[in-house]
């Protein structure tokens, strides 16, 4: 393997246990002494795909998410401190602490945000993604969005008018297979996703979401064609979704051992590590090396943020509006 | 020097501001249904894709969603959309849009994003369009917190008002009524931008106030001409902006009279007329002689046949009828 392959291989897998680690801490420390409110909607076992996807993309790429989207907002650039600031209701999270875990974005980043509401950032990434046309600009938006919203209605509008008008956009479908607890056979009349954009003309491409280059090699090929030709773009990732839906979720639609036995297969990030020591990429001690740093470099973005100050309770009756105009 | 004054229609307001604005600033675009070739159903964007091209007036498909969402999309990438909901019974389906994302991102998000839109729509009844084509929904919108809204009377009102919407760093429902574009008035020659949330007296008078908005105004001024054949001399008061209300003008205006009537077209029960009351009532019910009056619609959907629907929008006759109950 080339060192330029190993360096990105790397990197992604940086990313990956950073994304996992920020989440285990908020199912294992925030969640259990209630530092985090509201739901919390983990994405561990998604992680190449957040980080496949977002490193095929340009910096100046724009990404809309969903409620699951942690690690789509890391992959983007935000900082673990900000990001656990803002979940744990800081004054110094990336939102003021006006948003939560649900309402993540960064402005400067290109990480537009979150949109728990399914579906709905369809339409948005479409508007994005005018604008970048009118500008003449080359810069593309990134749609990601699970397989439930592809039975909203707002994606199928947003789907037709991004074919019609030919908007850069990439619709990210990430089929983690339950919809909260409806599975994907009792929620979709077609079970072969990746043709339900073809009504509009957008052919769709399944991709393994499990194994980050793969994801990589897939979202840079559609966003070389989506860039130059100026037309969406659509792929279904195969993901799975270890935790439950969020915080509450009994998770009596499966078996315990069914999502067990899926993360012993299927973990992304075993999948790289197994990868990478098998072909001598990199040596054993290496990962235990990243694993290390990476967890203390989580543990200490938290505890700073532990230590942020909240906002005042009357910083909630400002900001509704932007003052002036032109 | 008297101002330099024009007649025009409602209509024509709506479009001499749109253009006005689109020749100012180049990050003004307008989308929606018709709006382009046919010029929208109402005749308000008539000539304005030919001026301007077909990238920045453009007709949409069928997909409310898909021109609420994408205006918002478009204005967190700095744009100032103008998007046309047809018929303001459609905001029902471009509410998400709406509600969710436009009125709330910029709060959401700690202030880092503006979102400058105008969502543009007709409402409101008096032309036979029955119950999913006539309704007046601007209570359902100043109920949300991120959004203003605007629901101008008069032509010189429309024009100023919408371009004031326009240059707005936030999110604007924009609500005209369909029975009323082609309703004349004077407009100034020269440019005019009339700010956002301030009312105006648009007849002034000492024995009661009148408080109405749209279409409904120019029958509270009707109203008027009536009662003060009876000695009785009414104040109507237009608030052109709902979201935020220009309480005080009101206040001001009870502080003389010491009557309210308030008259609005849309159903009585939660209404913006309620808010209004209960605002003076919080703030002046001492300066009020006699209980204030609501003149609205009852609480059914429009019908369509003339009679009833006569019936259920208020009338000339009904505000008049208000205004004796309220001088009791």
């Amino acid at each position: 393997m080339a060192a330029k392959d190993r360096e990105q291989l790397l990197h992604f897998y940086e990313d990956m246990l950073r994304i996992r680690f920020f989440e285990e801490k908020v199912r294992d420390v925030l969640l259990p002494g209630k530092l985090f409110r509201g739901s919390s909607h983990l994405a561990i076992g998604q992680e190449a795909v957040a980080v496949g996807a977002i490193h095929a993309l340009r910096e100046d790429d724009l990404v809309v998410s969903t409620h699951r989207g942690h690690g789509h907002a890391m992959a983007k650039g935000l900082d673990p401190r900000s990001m656990f600031a803002e979940v744990m209701g800081r004054k110094t999270g990336c939102c003021r602490g006006k948003g939560g875990s649900m309402h993540l974005s960064d402005a400067g980043l290109g990480f537009v945000g979150e949109n728990p509401v399914v579906g709905s950032n369809t339409p948005m990434a479409a508007g994005l993604a005018l604008a970048a046309k009118l500008e003449g600009s080359d810069r593309l938006v990134a749609a990601f969005f699970g397989e439930g919203a592809l039975n909203t209605g707002a994606f199928h509008e947003a789907a037709n008018l991004a074919a019609l008008w030919q908007l850069p956009v990439l619709f990210l479908c990430e089929d983690n297979l339950y919809a909260i607890s409806v599975p994907l056979e009792r929620s979709s009349a077609l079970q072969d996703l990746e043709r339900r954009a073809e009504a509009y003309g957008i052919q769709g491409q399944r991709v393994n979401g499990m194994r980050v280059m793969e994801v990589y090699e897939a979202v840079s090929r559609v966003a070389q064609e989506t860039r130059e030709r100026s037309v969406p773009s659509y792929l279904v990732f195969d993901t799975y979704r270890f935790e439950g839906h969020h915080t509450s979720d009994k998770q009596t639609y499966r078996t315990r051992d069914e999502a067990l036995e899926e993360f012993r297969k299927r973990d992304p990030i075993h999948i790289l590590e197994f990868e990478m020591i098998d072909d001598h990429t990199v040596p054993i001690p290496l990962t235990i090396e990243y694993r290390d740093r990476i967890r203390a470099e989580i543990d200490e973005a938290f505890e700073q943020a532990l230590q942020e100050p909240w906002p005042e309770a009357d910083e909630a009756l400002a900001g509704a509006y932007a003052e002036g105009g032109e | 020097m008297a101002e330099k004054l024009r007649n025009i229609t409602f209509a024509q307001a709506i479009r001499t501001a749109l253009r006005a604005e689109m020749k100012r600033d180049e990050r003004v675009i307008l989308f929606g249904e018709d709006v382009g070739y046919y010029g929208g159903v109402y005749g308000a964007t008539v000539g304005l894709q030919k001026e301007f091209g077909e990238d920045r007036v453009r007709d949409t498909p069928i997909s409310e969603m898909a021109i609420a969402g994408v205006a918002v999309g478009a204005a967190l990438a700095g744009y100032r959309p103008v998007a046309e909901i047809m018929y303001c019974d459609f905001l029902a389906h471009a509410s998400d849009a709406i509600v969710n994302n436009a009125a709330k991102w910029r709060y959401m998000s700690g202030g880092q994003f503006a979102l400058p839109i105008v969502f543009r729509s007709p409402g409101g009844g008096g032309a036979g369009y029955a119950a999913q084509h006539s309704q007046s929904l601007e209570a359902w919108f100043a109920h949300i917190p991120g959004l203003k809204v605007v629901a101008p009377s008069l032509p010189r009102d429309a024009r100023g008002l919408l371009k004031a919407a326009i240059r707005d760093d936030n999110p604007v429902v924009f609500l005209e009524h369909k029975a009323h574009y082609t309703f004349k008035g004077e407009v100034p020659v020269e440019e005019e931008v009339i700010p956002l949330g301030v009312a105006e007296v648009k007849r002034a008078g000492n024995d009661v106030t009148v408080v109405s908005w749209s279409k409904t105004l120019t029958f509270a001024l009707e109203a008027a001409e009536t009662l003060a054949a009876e000695g009785i001399d009414t104040e109507v008061i237009d608030p052109r902006t709902l979201q935020p209300l220009d309480i005080e003008a009101i206040l001001a205006s009870i502080g003389k009279t010491r009557h309210l009537v308030v008259a609005h077209e849309a159903v009585q029960f939660g209404g913006l007329g309620g808010e209004i009351v209960a605002q003076v009532a919080e703030r002046a019910l001492d300066s009020l002689k006699r209980p204030p009056v609501r003149v609205a619609a009852p609480f059914v959907p429009i019908p369509y046949s003339e009679p009833m629907e006569l019936r259920v929008i208020p009338q000339v006759a009904d505000i008049v009828a208000g205004v004796r109950r309220s001088l009791g």
